[in-house]
């Protein structure tokens, strides 16, 4: 028998990634610390490291209140980092 | 500007969901292994080392973009003739939520449909911004055994929980119990039969059973909240196959939800909370609405809620019997929701001293000079304490806590 599927999805766009850089050499890495247990000791780790190994100039760290909710502070940290590493899950 | 999202290996599904919902499947994820939280901070650092080169990777290198899908129209599909077979058939197709469901022919959406126009958005549904058209709404509907009758009420409800307060994105994805509570009030829940007495949230309604599950299926199906991949419910509950009732006016001491939120009496609404099971008060001795309050208030204050940290709207159910003794004392609905607001707190000691840490760090303006003896209450203020009047006879009523991020809404039933 013909049945209609229950299924409805919108289309699926692809927009662009900011282009990735040449090397991390002298940029400041930031983070955002989503809130949730231990992302923060986790992305500041990976950071650190990241900086050693790369010569980055430096980390700065953001952070939002709660997981459930978007950051209102994309733009800040648009304007004092280069490249973020942020973080989502328990 | 160049992103990497971490994560556990666990979630997974869920990163690269909300990835590709932006339209950034092509997002660099880079996952340690599961969990983060509750382990020692210096057994979470340890796992940096193991996703450098790959966050390296993420930063230093261009990701090929895959090719964009267009939306999926209504689409008629061949299923099995017979229904044992269509049953094995439809869960393969992850169609169902794990109950029997009917076949959704043309003619079957087409009785659900009416004259309506079935092209007609009525929300777009998170996480996977699905497109909850009449159709697909009456798809969905027809699989439950609704019928046109019921219709109205699940496109309100619909509408209701994609309103950006309710947060539909974090109630469907998050790890916490969560699903939405239907809360029916007006002249249409007498027409449908919509049940507001004994057993209310239980079982035995056609129509609680039919509406909470039409609108389970969409946020499913359409919104695409897959149990075990967008959906991350660490144990989720049993509301969430269905979670509807009316609200029991006629043995209400006070005026309904509706009511009290600018509606007229004969008015149909439905509410959506982002709610819990409901937690039960036992109270068979208590002949005022002040000793009343221990069992009720008593219930509210546990360490394990989500509102006693994130606040938010938690509902009060009351039984019609437990209503008419607070009542009978004199009390308000007003006078009822301060004296529970009042009454409903955990001191601080009770909470571990690294949930007490975290609390500082996450919501620093309430609790950085919070000491042990600090009182929590279980809502930010009286009013957004909710209370209703369900169910029979008997001495029970029910508190209902929420996911906390999340407002309820309530919306007109066009009818």
């Amino acid at each position: 028998m013909k049945v209609w599927s229950p299924f409805s999805s919108g289309q699926m766009r692809v927009n662009r990634l900011a282009p990735r850089k040449a090397s991390l050499a002298g940029l400041t890495i930031g983070v955002l610390d989503n809130s949730k247990p231990n992302a923060g000791v986790l992305l500041h780790r990976v950071a650190e490291l990241l900086a050693a190994r790369t010569g980055a100039a430096g980390v700065r760290g953001f952070s939002k209140p709660s997981a459930a909710r978007p950051a209102e502070i994309l733009d800040d940290i648009a304007k004092s980092a280069h490249v973020v590493l942020t973080g989502s899950a328990d | 500007m160049p992103s990497v999202v971490l994560g556990t290996d666990a979630f997974r599904s869920l990163a690269e969901a909300t990835s590709a919902k932006h339209g950034l499947p092509h997002m660099p994820v880079a996952l340690v292994p599961h969990p983060l939280g509750g382990i020692a901070a210096e057994v979470a650092r340890a796992k940096a080392d193991g996703i450098l080169d790959e966050v390296l990777r993420g930063l230093t290198s261009d990701p090929q973009p895959p090719a964009a899908t267009a939306a999926a129209g209504p689409t008629l599909v061949e299923a099995p003739e017979d229904l044992d077979a269509f049953q094995v058939w439809a869960m393969e197709q992850e169609w169902s939520d794990g109950l029997p469901v009917l076949p959704p022919t043309e003619a079957r959406v087409a009785k659900i449909l009416g004259r309506r126009a079935a092209d007609e958005l009525i929300a777009t549904l998170m996480p996977l911004d699905g497109r909850a058209t009449l159709h697909a709404i009456a798809v969905n509907a027809a699989m439950t055994g609704a019928g046109p009758e019921h219709l109205p009420v699940i496109v309100a409800a619909l509408r209701a929980v994609a309103r950006p307060e309710f947060n539909l994105n974090a109630i469907q994805c998050t790890t916490h119990p969560c699903t939405p509570l239907l809360i029916v009030n007006g002249p249409i829940a007498t027409r449908l039969g919509i049940a507001g007495g004994p057993n209310a949230l239980g079982n035995g309604h056609r129509a609680n059973a039919v509406i909470g599950r039409a609108v389970r299926l969409v946020l499913e199906n359409v919104g695409g909240a897959r149990p075990g991949r967008e959906d991350r419910a660490t144990l989720g509950h049993p509301g969430k196959f269905t979670y509807c009732l009316a609200e029991n006016e006629a043995q209400n001491p006070w005026e309904p939800l509706h009511v009290e939120r600018g509606f007229k009496r004969d008015e149909s609404t439905v509410t959506v909370c982002g709610s819990e099971p409901p937690h039960n008060v036992n109270d068979h001795g208590s002949s005022t609405a002040e000793t009343m309050m221990a069992a009720i208030a008593g219930t509210a204050a546990t360490t394990g809620s989500n509102n006693i940290y994130l606040a938010g709207d938690p509902l009060v159910i009351l039984g019609p019997e437990h209503a008419a003794t607070i009542a009978g004392s004199g009390w308000s609905k007003k006078d009822f929701k301060q004296r529970f607001w009042d009454l409903a707190r955990v001191p601080l000691k009770k909470f571990s001293s690294e949930n007490v840490e975290r609390f500082k760090l996450t919501h620093p303006e309430r609790f950085q000079d919070a000491g042990p003896e600090t009182l929590l209450p279980f809502a930010s203020n009286p009013e957004d304490v909710m209370v209703i009047v369900a169910g029979g006879p008997g001495k029970h009523s029910a508190i209902v806590p929420t996911f906390g991020a999340t407002r309820s809404v309530t919306e007109r039933i066009a009818d």
